[in-house]
């Protein structure tokens, strides 16, 4: 039997660990639980969508190398809700922390 | 057959209408058209506007301008109004001492109290003294999680702490212990190792309780009952937060400065003075006690007085009266009119450390200055001579809007109407035999944006503006977003992940996003409150004065016109208030199309067909 948790799902593909680490803590900081998967899928835009389809909540993030994208279950493939290549630090603490948001119906941060 | 056309100058908007009189003296309304004023009411300036208004309408019919036979123009009245607030209280911190935000997450909860210890510092702690650790966002969250917890093991007390980066949960999830955490102070630098500090968090969803509390103040950090007195404003400005600090700085103060306000002398039947202090109430009164007013003035260097002479200024120097008058004019600008409204605004106190704002007490007043004659004549022969076209002054302006309301299906005389504009609102009553009393009051739109502007502490004009036009909505999710009314609207296409769980404005061209992260509910009532404030009083105010004997029961019929007679919640505050009289009261209809908007332009072309009849 599978049992589904409430958390957002993190689908990655040979994830840079920096990147992965401040996106967990983005997530950690708004108090929301994730759950990560290793795929075999490379565009970090699809591994979000397809998180996001699985996710209980609705929200996932796809990392792929040193890209990073979250999205919402509903949106089109094509529109996460934001993307962040090779970005540093602060921009992948808050796509994390936008990913957690966006399930508690709060403001994205910009 | 002959094409004319009626324009309105009001102090924001410049409206036109066509019609057609047939050779057998029928008339038929063709086309109407609006454009911004250009200029300020009653200058030059403002044949730019009347040109592209009239190009608009006639274009609407496929035609030139130059087809126009004569273009009939108000006789604008010559009033133009201002708004200015004055605050009156002003909350002043001498020393740093307190920091009181919503960072959305906090950690922990509840009270604690110990000496700033920066975190550079934390290997010298000494043990068993209480302390709140303050650490800056270069130090990563496992790194401070880490040396707090091997200090702590070594017998150091850390009570609470202070973060500069959004990392308060972070930091709790790898401590031993359960400690409160406040995030996200931006001013780290500014506070002072080795006082004593008092922090707390609130348990979710309520606010802070000691800290709000002077006696919880004092009880945290053992204040002397003198010492007491002088920290209530501080905790005065932390109620409502979810987490606040409070430091203890020798000499440290914050106080409450009442500003000097002065005082408003009405010149009239009777002259009366009054305090600004007294508050909007009082002055409103003393105002209707001093009967016919000849002159309204600010006692001299006094914020009042201050704020007068701006007004004066404004509408004097600043060009709009000064220009508008002849230059062989000699006369006075005179305030003959004002309204003031009491507000709350909040200001950013000097000396905080995280941009803490105070609810201060104000007044924002809309004064309304009259001129002499404006030069109509100037603009008409401008007018004339720019388009080759015959145009002249005609008639009244409140004689011209009551005729033109009067076209509203459902309306009779005698009536009377509420022109509600920006600057002014004006009433009138046209009685069967003609005859028409008028009055002109300051406060209208503009004061009602000023208000939204100043409670919400918006820097933008702009969109105070648009708050104050168009209703609210709260987007819950990329499909849907609840109205403000409750009701609930889907979308087929996703709503832009950049509207997601903020407040927006419906506007024609789509959502627009408010940057603030206030409560709708909170600018609802903002919104609703500044409207009553300034229409409600307004209108009972003016229709008083023009009604029969005085007495608002001698009245049967009232006409909203105006711009501010179609936003989208006045006309029912003013209908639900007028209910009370027996009045019937709503939004015009001019000529049972236009809505509220062009009953100037038509009462110009409809009294041009009375004329001719004579």
């Amino acid at each position: 039997m599978v049992i589904k948790k409430p958390t957002i799902f993190i689908y990655t593909c040979q994830p840079d660990r920096a990147v992965l680490k401040e996106v967990c803590a983005g997530m950690e900081e708004e108090g929301v639980f994730f759950e990560i998967f290793e795929q075999k899928e490379t565009e970090p835009a699809q591994l979000a969508w397809q998180a996001a389809q699985d996710s209980m909540l609705g929200s996932g993030v796809g990392i792929s190398g040193m890209d990073a994208a979250c999205s919402m279950r509903g949106l089109p493939k094509k529109r996460c809700v934001q993307v962040c290549r090779n970005g540093n630090r602060e921009q992948c603490r808050s796509l994390g922390a936008n990913s957690a948001r966006a399930i508690k119906r709060q403001p994205l941060k910009v | 057959m002959s094409y004319i056309a009626g324009v309105d100058i009001g102090n924001s908007t410049t409206e036109v209408c066509i019609a057609k009189v047939a050779f057998d003296g029928s008339l038929e309304f063709l086309a109407s058209a609006s454009c911004p004023t250009t200029g300020i009411k009653g200058t030059l300036a403002n044949v730019h506007g009347i040109k592209s208004a009239l190009k608009e309408a006639m274009g609407k019919l496929g035609l030139e301008t130059d087809r126009i036979s004569l273009i009939r123009l108000n006789e604008a009245a010559p009033v133009i109004g201002d708004t200015a607030m004055e605050t009156l209280t002003e909350t002043i911190i001498t020393d740093s001492s307190m920091i009181g935000h919503n960072p959305s997450t906090p950690a922990g909860a509840g009270q604690a109290v110990g000496e700033v210890l920066h975190f550079e510092g934390l290997v010298s702690a000494k043990p068993g003294v209480p302390y709140i650790l303050a650490a800056a966002k270069n130090h990563p969250y496992e790194v401070v999680a880490q040396a707090v917890n091997e200090a702590v093991k070594q017998g150091v007390v850390v009570k609470g702490m202070i973060l500069q980066a959004d990392e308060a949960v972070l930091v709790e999830n790898r401590l031993e212990g359960n400690i409160p955490i406040i995030d996200e102070v931006a001013r780290m630098d500014k506070l002072p190792a080795g006082v004593q500090a008092a922090i707390e968090v609130a348990l979710p969803g309520e606010t802070v309780r000691m800290l709000s509390n002077p006696y919880g103040i004092a009880t945290l950090l053992g204040l002397t009952p003198e010492e007491t007195r002088v920290i209530t404003p501080i905790a005065k400005s932390l109620v409502g937060k979810r987490s606040a600090v409070v430091l203890k700085t020798p000499g440290g103060n914050v106080r409450e400065q009442v500003l000097p306000a002065g005082e408003i002398s009405f010149l009239g039947e009777r002259d009366i003075t009054v305090n600004l202090d007294e508050g909007a109430e009082r002055i409103m009164e003393a105002l209707s006690e001093a009967g016919e007013i000849r002159e309204i003035t600010g006692q001299q260097d006094t914020n009042v007085g201050n704020m007068f002479r701006r007004i004066r200024r404004g509408m004097g120097d600043g060009g709009s009266v000064s220009q508008a008058m002849e230059p062989s004019e000699e006369s006075r600008i005179r305030v003959t009119d004002i309204l003031a409204v009491d507000t709350l605004a909040p200001m950013v106190i000097s000396g905080a450390l995280a941009g803490e704002t105070c609810l201060e007490k104000a007044v924002g007043i809309a004064a309304m200055v009259k001129t002499e004659k404006l030069p109509m004549e100037g603009i008409a022969k401008n007018l004339e001579a720019e388009l080759g076209v015959k145009a002249s002054v005609a008639g009244v302006e409140a004689v011209m809007a009551s005729l033109g309301a009067l076209t509203t299906p459902g309306a009779a005389l005698p009536l009377a109407i509420l022109d509600m504009g920006g600057g002014s609102t004006d009433g009138a009553v046209l009685y069967p035999d003609g005859k028409v009393e008028r009055i002109h009051q300051a406060g209208a739109g503009e004061l009602v944006t000023m208000l939204i502007q100043v409670e919400l502490g918006l820097r933008d004009h702009h969109i105070a503006e648009q708050i104050k036009k168009y209703p609210l909505a709260k987007v819950e999710s990329l499909f849907h977003m609840r109205m403000e009314n409750g009701q609930m609207a889907f979308v087929e296409d996703s709503i832009d992940p950049r509207f997601f769980g903020r407040v927006v404005l419906l506007t024609e061209e789509g959502l627009v996003r408010l940057e603030q992260e206030i409560p709708m509910e909170k600018i609802r009532e903002v919104r609703r409150e500044a409207k009553r404030k300034v229409f409600l009083t307004n209108a009972l105010r003016a229709l008083q004065r023009v009604a029969p004997g005085r007495n608002l029961k001698n009245i049967s019929n009232v006409v909203l016109v105006g711009g501010s007679a179609e936003d989208f919640e006045i006309p029912d505050m003013l209908m639900e208030e007028f209910a009370n009289y027996r009045i019937v009261c709503g939004r015009g209809n001019v000529r049972g199309s236009e809505g509220p908007r062009n009953a100037v332009a038509t009462g110009l072309v409809l009294s041009y067909m009375g004329e001719r009849q004579w």
